[in-house]
């Protein structure tokens, strides 16, 4: 007992070691396309007058890209704080249902571990924690939830997010405009990329094609970021009476 | 350095989106949902993202809808990187070339 406890420890300790490293490791391909993202979203912060320090502010604490860039661009001097906010909560309603798909792997630990944990819950780092977790479900693992491997690839990210952002708002205005360089397109590939990882056939995508069609008439019609909650709403809409026609 | 609206919105938006983040653990770790809540939680990811980028799909500069389309072919084959860069070099080169 007394020679195997001290010995157990440290194999645990070397096994979690390596598990945060397999995570950063695995994130690494992403974060390549996190960096120009996260520049770009600095710099634009700039352009709407935050500062070098608010930037940082913001993408620490709030940690959410789509709805950072989506305050951005409605962001003013002073800021309309409700709508910013609500925009901010429906782009990021995603996270209710990924925390809601994460649930059930998140059983065997305690809160104080788990609510840390998903502070930390970006689109990546869930989509490789879940696939991750699956993987190890396959191969018998136990727990299939490694979260020291989700650590790793939450802290990468979060750490990349934080400085690039704030180096894109010092940097920003000596890059001059950004658009005419091709860099928003970086976005929509980032999303479009989220999507193709994510699609399971033409039938199960009809309410994205809802959405999408939603949101760009909204978006034609309708000024503001309004047809972002139009185009999720119609679309759940439509899963829900597809789901009833199945 | 800092200005107190400012201050206030980024607070409420790291207030709001902590929410979004243990929300549907709290809700969901103990439950089990029925077929048409699944359905529609299955599809809300996608339709989230779809609408935020649905702005592209109608832009009115033809350069932009073509490097869209290049983008989107990348994005059915290619990892993350390379569709980034591909959508990003093919936006700057066709803007510089048609507008």
């Amino acid at each position: 007992m007394s020679i195997s406890q001290p010995y157990l420890r440290q194999t645990d300790k070397a096994t979690a070691g390596a598990e945060f490293r397999r995570g950063v490791a695995s994130c690494v391909p992403v974060l390549l396309g996190t960096v120009p993202y996260a520049l770009l979203l600095g710099a634009q912060a700039a352009q709407k007058g935050l500062s070098a320090v608010e930037v940082p502010l913001m993408t620490g604490l709030n940690f959410a890209g789509g709805s950072e860039f989506a305050a951005i661009q409605l962001w003013t001097s002073p800021p309309h704080v409700l709508l910013i906010v609500a925009i901010t909560f429906l782009v990021n309603s995603r996270h209710l249902l990924m925390g809601a798909a994460l649930a059930p792997f998140l059983r065997h630990l305690p809160k104080r571990k788990v609510f840390p944990a998903l502070f930390m819950m970006c689109d990546e780092s869930w989509a490789l924690g879940l696939s991750d977790a699956r993987k190890r479900t396959l191969a018998g693992g136990h727990p299939a939830f490694s979260l020291r491997y989700y650590m790793g690839a939450s802290i990468a990210m979060y750490v990349a997010w934080v400085v690039f952002t704030a180096l894109g708002a010092v940097l920003g205005p000596m890059l001059g405009d950004i658009e005419a360089y091709g860099f928003d397109m970086a976005f929509p590939a980032v999303f479009l990329v989220l999507l193709a990882g994510m699609w399971k056939g033409i039938a199960a995508a009809r309410p994205w094609l809802v959405s999408l069609a939603v949101a760009a008439v909204t978006h034609l019609v309708v000024p503001g970021a309004w047809y972002v909650a139009a185009g999720t709403l119609s679309g759940l809409a439509a899963a829900y009476w597809l789901s009833g026609e199945a | 350095m800092i200005d107190p609206v400012n201050l206030l919105t980024i607070a409420l938006m790291a207030v709001v989106t902590y929410l979004t983040r243990i929300g549907g653990y709290l809700v969901l770790r103990n439950r089990t949902l029925g077929p048409s809540a699944t359905a529609v939680m299955e599809a809300a990811p996608g339709c989230v993202l779809i609408s935020v980028i649905a702005p592209v799909f109608v832009s009115d500069r033809p350069a932009d809808l073509m490097a869209l389309a290049v983008t989107l072919l990348a994005a059915t084959r290619l990892s993350m990187l390379p569709t980034v860069l591909m959508g990003v070099t093919s936006a700057g080169i066709l803007r510089h070339l048609i507008g």
